[in-house]
């Protein structure tokens, strides 16, 4: 198990022989400007705005099978668990919103997967979200092993994450 | 002198062999995954001249079913190399379904005259053919055989235009 913590300067990054992980804050500004590049209408763009979004990036350094698991993803403040907006939410939210199917599609690409059994040497990146708020986070990201994850798991945790604010 | 009696009976047995071990799968470049063959999704877009496109009727030659949109960064950095080997391979006969993820033709159209001018672009325009297709991110890319079968995926973008890669589809190609 490793532990990171996070500053402005260098963001947060887990890197061993088998496998890194890095995270990015995104500012809603980010948000705003990379969604409305795609067309998302002002609705679409206000709702994402109000979000905490993090840009993870996995790349599997090992000659083992890796998954990742969101549900085995731990998130936390000094409040308690912070429970992340899946793809399943924003699949409601948009519906809801009655959102055209190719933004809902692009949104969901731009996520990270839910599960994906990384092989050796893949790497795959998406946005987890979260509720935006000003507290330091704690992610404990699990990470089962093995084709059919009997292997040891690898645990990293980030400490100190922050929603990246606007400047 | 046994010994090389020995010696010449297994060059023998290897070169008996040759010619049906020249079908097997060649070593896979790198990122290269083989899959237990599955029918590959149906796949009815239309181009970005309007013009219908049917996976099923290339059906007799290998396809590069690849998925990618302009937001993606790897996909930016693969396209080149994917009209790289376009101009070589597909004089040879592979065909390529080169599928957009959700987005418009202005964006498809500025992306690709930027990056790779030559590329037909398939519109997925409300993305739910990549839907069907299951890929594990963008860039996504599949191989499939002449019977509409799916048989290989590239993890993330890959160097298309290389020797490794050229050889793999080449031989693919002659392996039908």
């Amino acid at each position: 198990m490793l532990v990171c913590g996070s500053n402005a300067a260098t963001p947060p990054l887990y890197d061993s022989p088998e496998l890194a992980v890095g995270l990015m804050p995104r500012t809603p500004q980010q948000i705003a400007a990379f969604y409305e590049a795609r067309g998302f209408n002002k609705t679409m763009i206000e709702k994402l705005k109000q979000q905490c979004f993090i840009t993870v990036w996995v790349h599997n350094k090992s000659s083992q099978v890796i998954w990742l698991d969101m549900a085995q993803w731990r998130f936390s403040n000094t409040d308690g668990v912070v429970t992340r907006f899946d793809r399943y939410y924003w699949k409601t939210v948009w519906s809801e919103m009655q959102i055209p199917l190719a933004h809902q599609s692009t949104f969901r690409w731009t996520l990270l997967p839910e599960t994906l059994n990384f092989q050796p040497d893949e790497r795959e990146g998406g946005n987890i979200v979260l509720p935006r708020n000003d507290k330091p986070m704690m992610i404990q990201a699990t990470f089962p092993t093995g084709a059919d994850k009997s292997g040891t798991p690898i645990t990293v945790n980030f400490n100190s994450i922050q929603c990246a604010k606007d400047p | 002198m046994r010994h090389i009696q020995q010696l010449w009976l297994v060059v023998l047995c290897l070169s008996l062999l040759s010619p049906g071990m020249a079908r097997e799968p060649v070593t896979l470049p790198k990122g290269i995954l083989y899959l237990a063959p599955y029918s590959a999704p149906v796949t009815e877009l239309k181009d970005l001249d309007g013009e219908p496109y049917n996976l099923k009727e290339d059906n007799g030659t290998w396809v590069f079913v690849h998925f990618w949109a302009s937001w993606c960064g790897p996909c930016r950095e693969e396209m080149p190399a994917i009209q790289n080997m376009a101009r070589t391979l597909q004089a040879e006969g592979l065909k390529l379904a080169m599928i957009n993820t959700a987005e418009d033709e202005d964006t498809v159209f500025s992306f690709l005259s930027a990056h790779a001018p030559e590329v037909r672009p398939l519109m997925d325009r409300d993305g739910q053919v990549t839907e069907k297709w299951q890929p594990r991110g963008l860039p996504a890319t599949y191989l499939v055989d002449p019977n509409g079968q799916v048989r290989y995926q590239a993890l993330g973008g890959r160097a298309w235009d290389t020797h490794p890669y050229l050889t793999f589809l080449r031989h693919l190609m002659t392996s039908k």
